[in-house]
């Protein structure tokens, strides 16, 4: 009786749909976009990497291992794969410990200041990664001010570009933002209090910042290598401008196979590849966080 | 020679008991303004020290120098005869306890508390015992594989309390460590420091903006305002015999008139005449404690000796369980009595005239600026 009054005195509004319902129509139009624009493609690019190229760019569609077979016993792509990976990993530790400093510094400071470094900090990601890479080849050339400079001091001028050390330079520098933007959404946990309890209790500066900050900014240190590292496999314009076609990377290769060579079911198999290093990334990453909690 | 022996070892007792940490005019200065200004204070050793104020009146700021976290711009910091402003914080050997608790989230409880003796170079097996040692004196024993956001505030507190005892420091620093926990587990709480305190004779500073704390759990409190020391007294000093307004009214509650003294012992008051200890003259603000106040029915006949009497009009009764708080009118000042409520039955109903009194003695005097 009295739970009908209370009904009919305050109107409970009932969702024409479950909990469950809504959240799927809200996730639809991402899934469906998802699907279309991105499962899809990849699928087709797993079919591909069982087809036969055909010279001239041509594909027969069939069902061989070719391409996979091929790839396993040719010791150039095995070295291409685990170049790239080295490469890359070295992109993403060397920008982690650049830009870490600084996300450390933009976290402690506050105000006007904080707003002021961050767009210092997100500004070079207005510019396209083409652009800055071209100021970069500026930067590094061999008469360049940076070898000039070297060579004005008295050393033998080294060579910047052209090479890995340019591609690494060049990366590291289009990376940093995204770094420590991941950097900085990871220090959630890092009171100023209990690194000043750790300094109480007889812990110097870098012990405290060994047995408590970087503990507690693993988050986003893991965070920040996960997505640099993603980005530095992928990414071929740099790469290809600075490495000048000596540098020989996957995203490089999957470009030249599938824009100059024409061999789509090869650039498949490598893209194919691709994705399952960032797997095994996210994997790793995965296991990072269960284990810093 | 006997003698001297005896009378040497007096002075060393004494100065033992004397000052085991002493505040040497220590300042600290935000721009123009002073957070701390030249702020003297001896702590006897083994003392329990509250400083006391509202917000912003510098006592966290005084911790945190003590603490080492902050740099003064003047004074010094003394701790057992030797000046210690310049240490940096982890040579001090305080242990502090955050009122955040600032609990090392990324370790087990046991870690936390292992802490600070690793740091100290601490040898394992010591340490394990010490850590043990630590949480049994806190309760905690059964909780040290836990990680702190598995446990409440209390035992977060407690394990705060554990870490920052184990290294047995020269001196425990409290900043507001109850503050964030509710009333009845305060409560608790307040007793647990207190007896921990006591039973390892440890020299400690309580940061608080409660009195209800700084009385009932110090041994000295010290009131603050505006970065200066308004009193230091015993509790009993501070809310019986406050020496300035501020200390009367921020620890405990009081009723505050305003008045012309003669320099004979009365002031006047509105039209009423009251009764002063002292002969002070000219302005003054009189206060008076609302529950040694006490209500009567008017009542014609003179105030009786050592008594003083004003008459008013009951404006409002309010409940609040273990307390009444009668709030009575005089001449347009509210005037508050507060008596032990009698199973909620009220004095009077309100707009009842009513008449009340209270001790000479229980009178306070202050000095006021025409």
């Amino acid at each position: 009786m009295s739970v009908a009054v209370a009904e009919s005195v305050i109107p409970v509004p009932r969702p024409a749909l479950g909990r469950v319902g809504t959240a799927t129509l809200l996730l639809l139009p991402i899934a469906l976009v998802n699907a279309v624009g991105f499962l899809l493609p990849v699928l087709n690019l797993l079919r591909m990497s069982f087809n036969e190229a055909l010279s001239g760019g041509g594909i027969r569609e069939t069902f061989t291992l070719a391409n996979w077979v091929g790839l396993a016993g040719d010791s150039f792509y095995l070295e291409l794969i685990l170049n790239s990976v080295v490469v890359s990993l070295t992109i993403t530790a060397l920008t982690l410990v650049l830009s870490y400093p600084i996300a450390l510094y933009l976290h402690r400071s506050s105000g006007r200041w904080r707003t002021f470094l961050t767009v210092l900090v997100i500004s070079p990601l207005l510019t396209s990664a083409v652009v800055r890479t071209y100021g970069w080849i500026a930067l590094l050339a061999d008469q360049g001010p940076i070898t000039s400079a070297i060579a004005a001091l008295g050393f033998a001028p080294p060579r910047l570009m052209f090479n890995t050390t340019g591609v690494v330079i060049g990366l590291v520098e289009i990376l940093m933002p995204y770094m420590i933007l991941s950097l900085l959404a990871g220090f959630g946990r890092l009171d100023p209090r209990v690194e000043e309890a750790a300094m109480t209790l007889g812990a110097r500066p870098v012990k405290t910042f060994w047995r408590v900050v970087l503990p507690l900014t693993l988050p986003g240190i893991a965070l920040g290598c996960l997505l640099c590292f993603v980005l530095a496999v992928s990414s071929f314009i740099t790469p290809k401008l600075l490495g000048g076609g000596r540098v020989f990377l996957l995203a490089t290769e999957i470009y030249d196979q599938a824009i100059v060579t024409l061999n789509w079911p090869l650039a498949s198999t490598l893209s194919i590849l691709v994705l399952v290093i960032f797997g095994a990334a996210l994997a790793v990453y995965a296991r990072i966080l269960r284990a810093i909690d | 020679m006997m003698h001297q022996k005896i009378l040497s070892g007096t002075l060393t007792a004494l100065t033992d008991r004397d000052a085991h940490l002493r505040l040497d005019g220590l300042t600290k200065r935000y721009g123009d303004t002073d957070a701390v200004a030249a702020l003297n204070l001896n702590v006897p050793k083994g003392e329990l020290v509250a400083l006391l104020g509202p917000s912003g009146c510098g006592k966290t700021t005084t911790l945190r120098m003590i603490a080492g976290l902050i740099t003064p711009s003047g004074g010094r910091i003394v701790v057992g005869g030797s000046d210690i402003t310049r240490m940096p914080v982890y040579k001090r050997d305080m242990g502090l306890v955050f009122q955040s608790y600032a609990l090392f989230p990324h370790m087990t409880v046991a870690k936390n508390v292992a802490f600070g003796l690793e740091m100290r170079g601490v040898p394992k097996p010591e340490i394990e015992r010490r850590v043990t040692e630590a949480l049994a004196m806190v309760r905690l024993e059964s909780l040290a594989g836990r990680k702190p956001r598995e446990l409440s505030g209390g035992q977060q507190q407690r394990v705060a309390l554990a870490r920052a005892l184990v290294i047995r420091p020269s001196i425990l620093l409290l900043d507001e460590p109850l503050s964030n926990l509710d009333a009845k587990l305060r409560d608790e709480m307040r007793n647990e420091i207190r007896d921990i305190q006591q039973k390892l004779g440890i020299t400690a500073v309580f940061v608080t903006h409660d009195q209800v704390e700084a009385l009932s759990m110090c041994d000295k409190v010290v009131v603050m305002k505006g970065g200066k020391l308004e009193q230091v007294g015993t509790p009993v000093d501070v809310y019986e015999r406050p020496e300035t307004p501020f200390v009367a009214s921020f620890v405990g509650r009081t009723n505050r008139l305003e008045g012309a003294a003669r320099g004979d012992g009365t002031v006047s008051v509105g039209g009423a005449t009251l009764r002063v200890p002292g002969r002070p003259n000219g302005p003054v603000e009189i206060m008076m404690r609302p529950h040694r106040v006490r209500l009567a029915d008017v009542d014609a006949s003179p105030a009786g000796e050592g008594t003083n009497r004003l008459d008013g009009r009951l404006t409002r009764v309010t409940f609040v369980g273990d307390l009444l708080q009668y709030h009575v009118d005089v001449n347009g000042a509210e005037l508050i009595v507060e008596a032990a409520s009698d199973h909620g039955r009220f004095f009077r109903a309100v707009g009842t005239p009513v008449t009340l009194s209270w001790r000479i003695e229980d009178t306070m005097v202050f000095r006021r600026a025409a």
